[in-house]
């Protein structure tokens, strides 16, 4: 505990010594400003969202604008970031398959979250056989490796942007349902959950509006992770055609040209920068989900 | 101890059954079946339907869905796995060709990324919060960060297409090469795999080493005069290691589902790429026995794990 | 409390407009063709007159009138389309026919001009909400990029079309005739089909378009169109074939009844550790003759390293006779071919004669010919492996017509009788005769080997490709199998039993496993590992046209890419 004593030490002399900050008094928020891999991860997610969401206002060109004067053409002013093997442009590219990119990791997080979290908060609050059925069933789920599972789904579902979505959903409730679960065991064991119990109020209202607020924090670390790594997937399984439909620009998909070794050797402007806009995009979200996962951890001090 | 064993691994049983019929639903639901893999496209349109029929038939698709798995089941109770529809080669010899490539790659990466994980976790902790620390730590995000695939596209491009140092994938070259003439070909896929895990083990193994640093024993060792490296080499790192061990021994059965992609990549001709073009033409009983085994080495590393944590340490109650 | 709120009202609201952002981004993506110009100002305008109802639909489908078959012709460029995407390494098609002594060159060519296009769609009184529906089987990028090339074309004149690839049983999607073979309505929903014609012979193109055909889903019967193909394949005469053809050519074009694209070309690819002493190279699809034997390589072992080496299996013939160089090699023929496919001399059949009415062929088999395995090849071999090719899965569309013209044929199938009639033996002399003329017999016999009955008479035809033979087969041409580790890799053996032995040194062909398309090629003639391999993909052709030890040879090959145009009446599969 030397680490905890020094830092007490630290806040304790910043107090006296009259400097500690006084602009935020919430110290969830303080904890996150404080953290400064957290910020630079928001600067970058908040941009690269940004600039996808406005993808026209940053790029004139259209991301299916076929133009077969211009095909192969190294980066250069009219076109950044060059364009691809059939003259689309790859800045625009990479703007509008952001957006089909980032919305099927958000969606498919959010939707995961909605189904876990719900199942979970009803199981762990009331527990019995219905818990007992989805544990089983989130046991059976996650004893799959991920991918195996995913490439079973993706061919019996066929391909699609909104079945990619079903079916990172399905594989990724599982472990949000845990992770509610286990919070709402813990919660519930506390005396103001006993207390409102007393006063009649109605389970899935305790379990949903006063105990679910609770468990929010890691509900959203868990969010920012399971969206960082659906477009991972994405990416992964569009790269082995495998994801959605080649016609769709999304990330994985303008990857995928990068299989042929002419492309990959000679024209790496086609594969390089959205690779790079991935990570880039992958790693803020990671640094956000750190940075909140510290900030709502009582057990860290900040 | 054994009755809790032998209780995990008999509640293995009905959870294998139900996922072994998950397995075969979903593969029913799959549009189109095995003969439409086997005739091309175009020779398809000149075939009449009772001949697709009657290739249908003696394949055994035409049995309603329930006798077909259990004609399965029954078979792989008594040991027999099935045949690849495509060929009529055993289940069991296909993945006996595809597997020493697969445990090669898988192996190979694990070894690499626990030694380096291990290694660079540690040093971070000695060093916490100095320019090394900070400059692992950032590795560390990146390598989870960033697709395995498009790493294996930045090696290849740049040790394969450009610098001529390394194979851009396969292999091997020819028939019959000894381990040290295949090793070319290892070095890439194996070290972009254990890149990624590298990074996973080494923040586990900084934040386990910093937790046993801070402990009271440790102090005494110090107290005691020992020289700090015997210290933390001695003491901090054996106790540090054993949640490192369990995390890897995790990991095992993960390599097997995360070197598809970069089987892909490099076309390494291990399960995961056999897994892929099983999955593509709808190769039932090869998808079936895959997916199944891979269960199974979940299920049986995550009931090793249990039992190992169980014995380590005496505070979990068996039971 | 109040923190937690506003944190999940900044993610709520982040993640809100991603979704957003999602959904609409997909669309016009999903929509390739029709709602891509919203970013570059609205090039699809409306047609005017484009209302429901108009002329063009009553027909039951736009697609019965012509001149919206020849507008959607005019509007693609494919000139500019062969020059860039296929880095003209592909020929333009103005016909299924490739340029050559085949091609009728009278025919209409429907050169890229959107102007008249337009027009026609205008005269056609085209519905401009009317959204094609255009499907596709291939899984690979170039097919994608060539999709959506032609939607951006379409669209530039008022067209508007959404593609989707197949999945699942494509016999059923694709080519089903209707019951009603002149008013339809269609047993396919599809508007449009881009598929691909890798043809034997010139009749292959042409008889799916006769009202008679099994595979005819897109073509009302037409009036004299059958009587043309009727004539094209009742003689065996090449002069009469030809002039027929050029008359069906003629037909098809003026009408659009489908649109031909562009011709793939074969690449063959050797190293300058070989040398092939001379031979001509073809049509790598089939089987022609190499002179392999004649072939000198400088490797030290005598080795030649191809791919097409088994995955789970080797390919059995009945499909694709000589796509695989291993099934080339390790079966011989009845006859031989040259690189053009053209009949030669005999190979097993030290001659053979056809009767003055082309009713029969008689084939004299050499002496003491054997199998690899030591067993005499005979006769009876020959008669096996023509009745196990009317009862195998899958025989090629020629061959299949070649073998059901054999008198008795039908009698065989259905089981009246026990064996063949039309296949007489006597000693060494074997004769087939035909109800017909069967046009595409002699090219059939000089394509699909023989195969050893001592090893496959007791495998079920229906299943023939399971049968453990094709594990490691055993067959009578020059080269024998000799180790198989499957998806990896195998190698051939130069047979010493052969009737004839060459001047070359090739003792071992080593071959990389791989299927159709050879994923590695590139990878593997990068390491000096191919010195001969043949392929259609443009890619590989430049990747390998820059090794300094690789040549790069084309040849030209019937293989044809094309729409179907569905003309029979159908509901808008697109609402």
């Amino acid at each position: 505990m030397s680490s905890l004593d020094r830092k007490m030490d630290r806040i304790l002399r910043r107090e006296e010594s009259g400097t500690a900050r006084r602009g935020i008094k919430n110290r969830t928020l303080r904890k996150i400003f404080a953290n400064k891999l957290s910020i630079a991860g928001f600067v970058i997610f908040a941009v690269i969202m940004l600039m996808c969401v406005c993808a026209p206002l940053f790029t004139q060109y259209s991301s299916t604008k076929v133009d077969l004067r211009s095909i192969l053409e190294a980066p250069s002013a009219s076109h950044i970031f060059g364009t691809d093997k059939i003259g689309r442009d790859i800045w625009a590219r990479i703007l509008y398959g952001g957006r089909v990119s980032i919305g099927v990791g958000f969606g498919s997080a959010l939707i995961a979250t909605v189904i876990g979290v719900s199942l979970g908060t009803i199981c762990g609050y009331k527990g019995g056989w219905l818990d007992g059925v989805v544990m089983k069933l989130s046991e059976v789920l996650m004893a799959f490796p991920q991918m195996i599972l995913v490439l079973i789904l993706v061919t019996v579902t066929g391909q699609s942007l909104w079945n990619l979505i079903l079916i990172f959903s399905v594989t990724g409730w599982p472990s949000m349902y845990r992770m509610a679960r286990s919070q709402m065991l813990s919660i519930r064991e506390e005396e103001y959950v006993q207390a409102l119990k007393a006063f009649g109020i109605g389970s899935m209202r305790i379990a949903f509006v006063h105990m679910l607020p609770n468990a929010i924090g890691p509900i959203f670390v868990n969010v920012t992770l399971s969206t960082a790594m659906f477009i991972l997937q994405e990416a992964s399984l569009s790269f082995l055609g495998l994801g959605v439909p080649l016609e769709v620009a999304t990330w994985g998909n303008i990857l995928n040209v990068a299989q042929d070794l002419t492309i990959l050797k000679d024209a790496p402007w086609i594969w390089l920068p959205t690779g790079i806009v991935v990570t880039l995009f992958v790693v803020s979200i990671n640094f956000i989900g750190d940075g909140l996962r510290d900030a709502t951890d009582p057990s860290q001090i900040g | 101890m054994a009755t809790y064993t032998l209780r995990k691994v008999l509640s293995l049983i009905p959870m294998m059954l139900f996922i072994s019929f998950l397995i075969y639903l979903g593969i029913e639901l799959m549009p189109g079946d095995a003969v439409d893999f086997l005739i091309p496209p175009d020779a398809l349109a000149t075939m009449s339907a009772e001949q697709l029929n009657a290739m249908r038939e003696s394949l055994g698709l035409n049995d309603p869905f329930l006798v077909r798995y259990f004609k399965w089941l029954g078979g792989l109770l008594q040991g027999e796995f099935g045949y690849s529809i495509q060929s009529g080669v055993p289940v069991a010899t296909l993945m006996k060709n595809h597997l020493p490539a697969t445990i090669e790659l898988t192996v190979t990466a694990l070894i690499f990324s626990s030694i380096f994980g291990v290694l660079f976790g540690v040093l971070s902790a000695l060093k916490k919060g100095s320019l090394i620390d900070q400059v692992f730590s950032l590795i560390g995000m990146v390598g989870v960060a960033v697709p395995q695939f498009l790493l294996g596209l930045i090696c290849i491009n740049a040790f394969a297409l450009h610098l001529n140092l390394l194979p851009a994938g396969g292999r091997m070259a020819s028939a019959g090469q000894s381990f040290v003439e295949r090793l070319p070909y290892l070095v890439m896929p194996a070290l972009v795999l254990g890149f990624s895990l590298t990074a996973g083990v080494m923040r586990y193994a900084r934040s386990s080493m910093l937790d046993s640093m801070g402990r009271d024993y440790m102090k005494t060792a110090r107290a005691k005069g020992i020289p700090e490296w015997r210290v933390n080499l001695l003491h901090g790192l054996r106790t540090a290691l054993t949640p490192v061990v369990v995390l890897i021994g995790f990991r095992l059965p993960m390599l097997i589902g995360g070197a598809v992609v970069i089987e892909e990549v490099f076309q390494w001709p291990g399960i995961g790429s056999l897994f892929v073009n099983a999955v593509r033409s709808q190769n039932t009983p090869l998808v079936m026995m895959i997916g199944f085994f891979s269960v199974l080495l979940v299920l049986i590393s995550s009931i090793m794990v249990d039992i190992v944590t169980a014995f380590l340490d005496p505070r979990i109650k068996l039971g | 409390m109040k923190v937690k709120k506003l944190l999940c009202l900044l993610l709520s609201a982040a993640m809100l407009a991603a979704a957003v952002a999602g959904c609409s981004g997909e669309k016009p993506a999903q929509d390739t063709a029709a709602n891509a110009p919203e970013a570059t100002g609205g090039g699809g305008s409306e047609e005017p007159g484009g209302n429901a109802g108009s002329d063009a639909q009553t027909a039951g489908t736009p697609l019965a009138d012509v001149r919206v078959r020849q507008a959607l012709a005019y509007a693609i460029d494919i000139d500019a389309i062969v020059e860039t995407l296929f880095d003209g390494k592909a020929e333009k098609a103005v016909s299924f026919t490739a340029p050559g002594d085949w091609l009728n060159t009278e025919i209409p060519v429907y050169e890229y001009n959107p102007e008249k296009a337009k027009e026609l769609l205008k005269e056609a009184n085209w519905p401009a909400d009317y959204t094609l529906d255009v499907v596709y089987y291939y899984d690979d990028q170039q097919t994608v990029d060539l999709m959506t090339i032609i939607g951006q074309y379409w669209q530039e004149v008022g067209v508007k079309a959404q593609f989707r690839k197949l999945e699942g049983d494509l016999a059923s999607q694709l080519w089903v005739p209707p019951a009603d073979m002149v008013n339809g309505p269609a047993a396919v929903k599809w508007d449009l089909a881009y598929a691909a014609v890798a043809a034997l012979s010139e009749s292959e193109f042409y008889n799916r378009f006769a009202s008679t055909a099994s595979n005819n889903s897109s073509v009302p019967r037409q009036d004299g169109l059958d009587e043309l193909i009727e004539r094209s394949n009742a003689t065996m005469d090449t002069d009469e074939q030809k002039a027929a053809f050029k008359d069906i050519q003629q037909f098809v074009a003026e009408n659009v009844l489908a649109m031909p694209l562009y011709h793939q070309v074969c690449f063959i690819y050797t190293s300058n550790d070989l040398d092939t002493a001379g031979s001509v190279f073809g049509n790598d699809q089939f089987s022609y003759e190499k002179n392999i034997l004649d072939w000198t390589i400088s490797r030290d072992d005598h080795t030649m390293y191809t791919n097409g080496g088994p995955q789970e299996f080797f390919w059995y013939p009945m499909v694709n006779p000589g796509y695989m160089i291993n099934t080339e090699l390790v079966f011989d023929k009845l006859i031989n071919a040259d690189s053009s496919l053209n009949p030669t001399d005999g190979m097993l059949a030290e001659s053979y004669t056809v009767s003055e009415d082309g009713l029969s062929i008689e084939f004299v088999l050499r002496d003491g010919l054997t199998w690899h395995d030591g067993e005499p090849l005979t006769a009876e071999d020959v008669k096996f492996t023509l009745e196990l090719m009317l009862k195998a899965p899958g025989t090629n569309a020629v061959a299949s017509e070649v073998m059901q013209a054999i008198t008795g044929a039908a009698d065989f199938i259905s089981g009246a009788a026990g064996d063949l009639a039309g296949v007489t033996i006597d000693g060494s002399k074997v004769t087939v005769s035909f109800d017909k003329v069967s046009a595409n017999a002699l090219l059939v016999f000089s394509q699909w080997p023989v195969l050893p009955k001592h090893c496959l008479e007791n495998a079920d035809p229906a299943a023939l490709q399971q049968d453990a033979f094709w594990q490691k087969p055993i067959g009578s041409g020059p080269f024998m199998v000799d180790e198989v580790v499957l998806n990896n890799y195998a190698t051939l053996k130069r047979w010493d039993g052969y009737y004839k032995q060459g001047t070359g040194n090739i003792e071992t062909i080593y071959m990389f496993a791989s299927g159709e398309n050879d994923s590695n090629l590139v990878v593997n003639a990068t390491a000096g590992k191919i010195d001969y391999a043949w392929s259609k993909s443009t890619d590989e052709a430049k990747a390998i046209e820059a090794l300094d030890f690789m040549s790069v040879n084309v040849a030209n090959i019937r293989y044809t890419r094309c729409f179907y145009i569905n003309q029979f009446p159908h509901e808008a599969n697109i609402k």
